[in-house]
């Protein structure tokens, strides 16, 4: 994996909004076609590590690199996928006006889609099995839907590096088994899949490196290497339970 | 002698652009739910106008400067730690209606001139007005086309628009900036209190009907032309107030649409049911 070149680097990163300190001491590599999975307990900074790569939570002290940029510069090959459920879904738009979205970037002001736009976002489309669902009204699918939706919008983009915001959560089976699916193609493509999760069985099927977040960093590194019962018990604190000696389930996420 | 020489006629034109102009601009208000900021905005352009009577300078200059430092002043307090918009607002629609009527009430004619400026008179505008109406559309409709598809990316996801780098104070400001003169210019004709019913209720009522969005713009515009006409039609008729009878139709067409709607989905679920 050496050749690879590195697309997110930490170096002993603290992210603060105002004055107050919300994540310190980050350190850690992520190469070209590699996912990431952030796990911690909620309010751990999952969400505001995902706002720091994307330059909208500054860094107060060390240093945070995306794809050899300060965060805020990288943001054109950036693509971000919020929660489907923080959005309106009574607002009127249709599930390709969504996905359109994400080539705004592309399309710029003042200026209106091409056909070239639209074949990319039907293509996006499509690696969510979603294609059908093209002209119905973003809210009127499910959850696990619209959370496709949301990562076709991010795929149209083009990115090389892809953050998701507990895309998981509340997502059925076949909206899972699609995310992933799709998630795995971008990685093939070199893009690299930052990922924060309660689910530490996802993190094991579809991430390569674990970071633990609980304020502090916990651990960063191959996934079967920092998920440990010890670390584990360590981020959760009193919420992490052990079931025969090797196995830890999280109590309170 | 020109066609617009007749009062009604200049009532008719005057009707026909604030509909238009209220129902394309609501469809952004209803969708970054900013009816209530609309309704404060109103209020506060109230003590700007009343200053530029006093000062003898152009109504529309004085409510529009004084409407944009209320948009400033929300943008700065909504923006504080611990706010949001609706509690700058709030302070907003009070603080400047109340101004407003102070500043009247030094006057002489105090009960004549408040009702001129807070529910207008369509059939008292001049060509002036219908110029400044025009020309407020052209630019409200320029600058929607222009930054239409941005602005309702920033409605519906603001963080997903902050994340491409999208200006999103800017952004804000540019869309607050086109709520303000599209009230200011429809003070004339439906007064301050009463120009929220064209930009809200259109929209909302448009919004009823539909679950697209390139057709809310259209719908809206056409029951904001609709009931505009309508009004003007029942105040030269029975000789009642104009903006009032607007705003009437408006709410109106806004509660039988309502209806019907709520008729039609609990009989197309009975159908679903039996089905």
């Amino acid at each position: 994996m050496s050749e690879r070149a590195p697309t997110l680097v930490l170096d002993r990163a603290s992210v603060a909004y105002g004055d107050v300190p919300v994540l310190e001491e980050l350190n850690g590599v992520v190469h070209e076609g590699e996912a990431v999975a952030l796990i911690g307990p909620n309010g751990a900074g999952k969400s505001t590590f995902i706002k720091a790569l994307l330059g909208l939570v500054p860094v107060v002290r060390g240093r945070i690199e995306v794809l050899g940029r300060p965060p805020a510069q990288a943001r054109r090959d950036v693509a971000y996928v919020p929660q489907a459920d923080t959005l309106d879904p009574d607002f009127p738009v249709s599930v390709e006006q969504v996905v359109m979205m994400g080539r705004y970037r592309r399309i710029g002001w003042l200026r209106r889609p091409s056909a070239g736009d639209r074949a990319e976002v039907a293509d996006a489309l499509e690696r969510v099995g979603l294609a059908g669902r093209a002209r119905d009204r973003f809210g009127t699918l499910s959850g696990g839907q619209r959370q496709r939706v949301l990562l076709a919008r991010a795929i149209a983009a083009k990115p090389r590096m892809l953050l998701l915001d507990e895309p998981f959560n509340g997502v059925d089976a076949v909206s899972q088994h699609a995310l992933l699916e799709a998630i795995g193609s971008l990685k093939a493509q070199g893009a690299s899949v930052v990922v924060s999760t309660h689910d530490l069985a996802i993190a094991h099927l579809a991430c390569d490196e674990v970071c633990l977040l609980n304020r502090h960093q916990f651990g960063f590194g191959p996934t079967g290497d920092v998920l440990t019962p010890e670390r584990l018990r360590a981020t959760y604190g009193g919420h992490a339970l052990e079931l025969r000696g090797d196995r830890v389930i999280v109590t309170q996420t | 002698m020109s066609w617009l020489d007749s009062t009604v006629h200049r009532a008719l034109v005057e009707a026909v652009l604030v509909g238009a102009l209220g129902g394309v601009v609501g469809v952004f208000v209803i969708a970054r739910r900013l009816p209530f900021f609309t309704m404060a905005l109103t209020h506060a352009t109230f003590p700007g106008i009343v200053v530029a009577a006093l000062l003898g300078v152009n109504l529309y200059l004085g409510g529009g400067l004084f409407g944009l430092l209320v948009v400033a002043a929300v943008l700065a307090f909504g923006r504080g730690r611990g706010q949001d918009f609706t509690t700058a607002t709030g302070i907003a629609l009070s603080g400047g209606f109340a101004l407003g009527v102070v500043l009247v009430s030094s006057q002489d004619g105090f009960t004549k001139d408040l009702a001129a400026y807070t529910v207008g008179d369509v059939l008292a505008v001049g060509t002036g007005d219908l110029v400044a109406t025009t020309a407020v559309a052209a630019g409200v409709l320029l600058v929607l086309a222009l930054v239409g598809k941005e602005l309702l990316l920033a409605a519906f996801d603001p963080v997903g628009a902050a994340a491409l780098g999208l200006p999103l104070v800017l952004l804000d400001f540019a869309l607050l900036a086109v709520v303000e003169v599209t009230v200011v210019a429809t003070v004339p004709a439906l007064g301050t209190i009463l120009a929220v019913a064209l930009i809200v209720g259109p929209a909302a009522t448009a919004r009823l009907l539909t679950d697209r969005l390139a057709p809310l713009f259209p719908l809206a515009a056409g029951i904001g032309i609709a009931c505009a006409l309508a009004g003007v039609w029942v105040s030269t008729q029975w000789n009642v107030a104009t903006g009032a009878s607007i705003a009437l139709f408006v709410g109106l067409v806004f509660g039988a649409v309502f209806l019907g709607t709520a008729v039609r989905d609990r009989a197309r679920r009975a159908v679903a049911v039996r089905a």
